[in-house]
């Protein structure tokens, strides 16, 4: 952590406030190891004239992954765990990445953790952080570093008080998605089997 | 005085033609600069032989033998990349590759997404050929609405099923070596956190040059002790490395081994002789017959295996008699009286010489161009050396006397110390004999793998093999090589062959899975927009809006497309180009080292294809090669037989009994003493036959035990031949290790046993 520290206070002036900045959004952040909520997506896509809206539930666990479960306009689920990504519908596999063989998974299911939750060490690690803290609240604008996220992602905004409330993001393809996460929950208790 | 005369006659030819001989192979191999042949499979008979796998095999190995691969880490990437900086410095300016530009690591997209209509993986292909079109929707849909998925090229509208997202997929899971912050790195399949970052070293020229191994072992260690500074883990591995050790190992065994046995014969003749004359004139025999026997192989077959070399020089160790019996029955004569002793000793020789010629000669009668060579190449140096002894000791070995040495003396009398065994020792022996015997045929095991040959230190072997895990890279030992009479049929023989294997759940890698036929990619673009079509309107229908279909495209990917781009290097090796009348490939394999799965793959059946198994091969050689040179062996046995009986009558088994009780002994030792009998505890056998008979008839030409001469000259022979095979015992490389420490047994038990066998009176 030093070193990033220092590697970070030689980078220009937007990111030299960075550790204060992290540090004062992680002091107003639950980051509960268990973490429910509601979400609804809204998704600009090139090609399209309305906007794609979803709505559906999200499980994060700390160590474990994120369920992403749309509900409407239909039935699909998401699991990223440390070993794969599988979507599912109906109970059918439609997609899968082996994080044996494809190592990306990895900073995938890292960046969607630390997106719900808020964990901004975790973020740090992926994006150059800039942005402010304003009574209770805060917001991050959260630009990658150099590499390969570069190649998928323009840039993240994150926006929240004691829990993450706005995402969105702007995907190199020309895709934007808006994230509202509604009624977080934190009383829930473990429920491991969900990322076996 | 004729012999003298004649002998001074013949004397003059034998240096014409053996100048003309150093002429031949000065010519052949300083001006000429060839080299022997080194394939293994060269000694194949002509009908079984494969140019064409040779070929293929041959443009493999010179695309591996000269790259080192270094994998440093085991922790963090942050650490793996520090070691791997600290690495690349002390490396110098060994050309290394490491780090990659930008445009590099973005060229194979820039090659492929311009034909990516055409490029569907076989999973893809299954679904699109067989799910419903409300399926393929759904999923397209699905991936639509969730925030992250599977690595995507583009807008959704222009691929809603992500199949050349998949495609890519699949392709970046042939390598487990990803570009990470602009250099080359590898997570550990079975242990994510541990990262290591890759390095990759290029040597100019051969691998198996010994001056560019020279200058990089001490920079590698170096670069690795830096690394290793840093708390990281290296792993090397490449071929360089392994002929750097065998190399190193040559060496040292060179200097200790070689310069004991040098030492060794040299204190032995100036203890017998008083002299180092006799020694040189022995050295100078054995060279006339290297030199005339290669010529005569060059002459007859055109080229020269380095297999024949080695066989056949080790098979000539044995004209070390002749010389030891010329000089032990030399000593102590005035000059003039050579001639007599010559006219007695040649008919003695002659018998040694044709009883071991006998034996070579039969190596030619199996189909095998190899054990033709070496026949050819043993027989011919064997005389030509004996022809020296002959022809030119007589006018070299000085004007002395050749005063007896005390030494001589000494060791000729000891020859009083072995009895003439009676019928009732025989029978003692032969019965502790074959106890000996039976007890070893218990014991018998033989082995051909080619690999127990292998003597690489265990410390690198075991690098290799992580490596090995790490990488996941496809073997190198078994393949296919595919044909084709245009690059159009082999890429379309190459699908063929890869979804034979897919079926049996084979790891392939192939050209054509970077670069698809022409017809797969017509077939798959067209079926990939009819399903597109298909499932357009239902799109629509449960978006609520119109779908803009994707604008086709009709470019395909061509060879020479493929093979300009930087994006086709991983494979490259694979595409041989020219192969025969036609374009040949390699297609490699994962997970193919059972011998199950070796018997499955070498039976499949398909056009333009061929199974390589390189090690099975050679490993099933080395196993035809010795039964047949046992049957050489017996064979040899019995004919030498009838020519000692031709000149010794009803006596001759006593020449011939003490060395088949040797050779038989010694099999029985070395199967006792755990050894795994092949090709190279054989091949010492049959120069056991040429020399331990040797024995038997110089002794039994003079029987008396007060006879010294015969027995000084048996000693001293086969105490030089002790000095100079059996020490190869003591060699780390197996082949040689085996090889010697047959020698060893099996000349001590035939120098030890003959004496018992020679009655005491004529």
């Amino acid at each position: 952590m030093k070193r990033r520290t220092l590697l970070l206070s030689l980078a220009p002036v937007t990111a030299w406030a960075a550790p204060d900045l992290a540090q004062s959004v992680r002091e107003r952040l639950q980051q509960p190891e268990w973490l429910r909520g509601d979400f609804t997506q809204t998704k600009k896509v090139p090609g399209f004239a309305k906007p794609l809206v979803s709505t559906g539930n999200f499980v994060a666990a700390r160590g474990l992954g994120v369920l992403w479960r749309t509900v409407k306009p239909f039935a699909s689920e998401l699991r990223l765990t440390q070993h794969e990504i599988r979507a599912t519908q109906g109970g059918q596999t439609a997609m899968r990445l082996d994080a044996s063989k494809e190592p990306a998974v990895r900073v995938i299911n890292t960046l969607m953790f630390a997106l719900l939750n808020g964990d901004v060490s975790g973020l740090a690690g992926l994006f150059e952080l800039s942005g402010s803290v304003k009574g209770a609240g805060w917001q991050l604008v959260l630009a990658p570093k150099p590499g390969a996220l570069q190649q998928v992602l323009k840039k993240v905004e994150l926006e929240g008080d004691g829990f993450v409330r706005r995402i969105q993001l702007f995907e190199a393809n020309g895709d934007e998605s808006l994230i509202q996460l509604t009624n977080p929950r934190t009383d829930g208790g473990a429920e491991p089997g969900l990322f076996q | 005085m004729s012999l003298e005369r004649t002998t001074r006659r013949l004397a003059a030819v034998w240096l014409v033609l053996v100048l003309a001989c150093v002429a031949h192979n000065a010519w052949h191999w300083v001006l000429q600069k060839r080299a022997p042949v080194t394939d293994m499979l060269a000694m194949l008979p002509r009908d079984e032989q494969r140019p064409l796998a040779a070929q293929a095999t041959q443009a493999l190995a010179d695309a591996g033998s000269r790259r080192v691969t270094v994998l440093i880490g085991g922790g963090e990437a942050a650490q793996a990349q520090r070691a791997a900086d600290a690495f690349l410095q002390a490396l110098g300016d060994i050309p290394a590759r490491h780090r990659v530009a930008d445009a590099d690591s973005q060229a194979w997209l820039s090659l492929y997404t311009p034909v990516r209509a055409g490029l569907l993986s076989p999973q893809s292909r299954e679904r699109l050929a067989q799910a419903p079109a409300e399926a393929l929707a759904d999923q397209a849909l699905a991936a639509l609405y969730q925030p992250v998925g599977g690595p995507r090229v583009g807008a959704w509208a222009d691929d809603p099923l992500n199949l050349f997202g998949q495609w890519l997929a699949e392709r970046g899971q042939s390598s487990r070596v990803r570009v990470q912050d602009g250099r080359l790195m590898l997570t550990d399949p079975e242990a994510p956190e541990r990262q290591y970052a890759l390095v990759l070293i290029e040597l100019p020229g051969s691998g198996f040059e010994i001056s560019a191994q020279r200058a990089l072992q001490p920079r590698l260690d170096a670069a690795a002790q830096a690394a290793e500074g840093q708390g990281a883990r290296v792993i090397r591995a490449g071929v360089p490395l392994f002929a750097a050790v065998a190399a190193a190992q040559a060496e040292r065994e060179i200097h200790t081994i070689g310069a004991g046995s040098l030492i060794g014969i040299v204190a032995l003749t100036l203890l017998a002789f008083r002299s180092l004359r006799p020694r040189l004139l022995v050295a100078l025999s054995m060279a006339v017959g290297l030199l005339v026997a290669a010529s005569v192989c060059l002459l007859v077959f055109g080229e020269l295996h380095l297999v024949t070399l080695v066989f056949g020089a080790s098979l000539l160790g044995v004209a070390e008699n002749y010389g030891s019996n010329y000089f032990s029955a030399r000593q102590g004569l005035q000059p003039q009286e050579r001639w007599a002793m010559l006219a007695r000793q040649i008919p003695v020789v002659s018998l040694a010489m044709a009883t071991t010629v006998i034996g070579y000669a039969l190596l030619a009668l199996p189909p095998f161009p190899g054990l033709r060579q070496i026949a050819v190449f043993s027989a011919v140096g064997l005389v030509a050396a004996f022809v020296t002894v002959l022809w030119w000791f007589p006018l070299l070995d000085g004007a002395g006397r050749m005063a007896p040495t005390r030494f001589a003396d000494w060791l000729g009398s000891r020859r009083a110390l072995w009895p003439a065994l009676k019928a009732r020792g025989l029978v003692v022996l032969l019965v502790v004999s074959a106890l000996v015997m039976a007890a070893g045929a218990s014991r018998l095991r033989f082995d051909d793998d080619i690999r127990q040959l292998q003597s690489a230190p265990p410390a690198l072997v075991a690098q290799q093999r992580e490596f090995a895990r790490l990488m996941q890279a496809p073997g190198l030992a078994q393949f296919f090589v595919v044909q084709g009479r245009s690059e159009q049929e082999l890429l379309a023989r190459e699908e063929a062959l890869t979804a034979q294997l897919r079926g049996l759940q084979i790891g392939a890698q192939a050209v054509s899975d970077w670069l698809p036929s022409q017809r797969r990619q017509r077939e798959d673009a067209e079926l990939a927009a009819r399903r597109a079509a298909d499932m357009r309107p239902l799109l629509a229908e449960k978006l609520g809006q119109p779908v803009v279909a994707a604008t086709a495209v009709a470019a395909e990917l061509t060879p020479e497309a493929w093979l300009a781009s930087p994006a086709s290097e991983p494979v490259r090796a694979q595409w041989l180009g020219r192969l025969g009348d036609g374009v040949g490939s390699v297609v490699l394999l994962r997970g193919a080292e059972s011998a199950d799965t070796r018997a499955a793959l070498a039976a499949l059946r398909l056009d333009g294809v061929t199974w390589v198994d390189k090690v099975g091969e050679v490993s099933t050689l080395l196993g035809r090669y010795r039964e047949l040179m046992s049957a050489v062996l017996v064979l040899g046995f019995v004919l030498t037989w009838a020519a000692l009986a031709w000149r010794f009558g009803r006596a001759s088994w006593r020449a011939l009994a003490p060395t088949v009780l040797a050779s038989a002994l010694t099999v029985a030792l070395l199967a006792l003493g755990g050894q795994v009998l092949q090709l190279f505890h054989i091949l010492p056998l049959l120069i056991l036959l040429g020399l331990g008979v040797d024995y038997g008839i110089f002794l039994l030409e003079q029987p008396g035990r007060s006879e010294t001469r015969p027995f000084l000259s048996v000693t001293l022979a086969a105490a030089s031949t002790l000095l100079s095979f059996g020490l190869l015992a003591l060699s780390g490389t197996p082949a040689l290790h085996a090889f010697g420490l047959t020698m060893l047994i099996g000349v001590f038990l035939a120098w030890l046993l003959t004496p018992f066998f020679i009655p005491s009176h004529a």
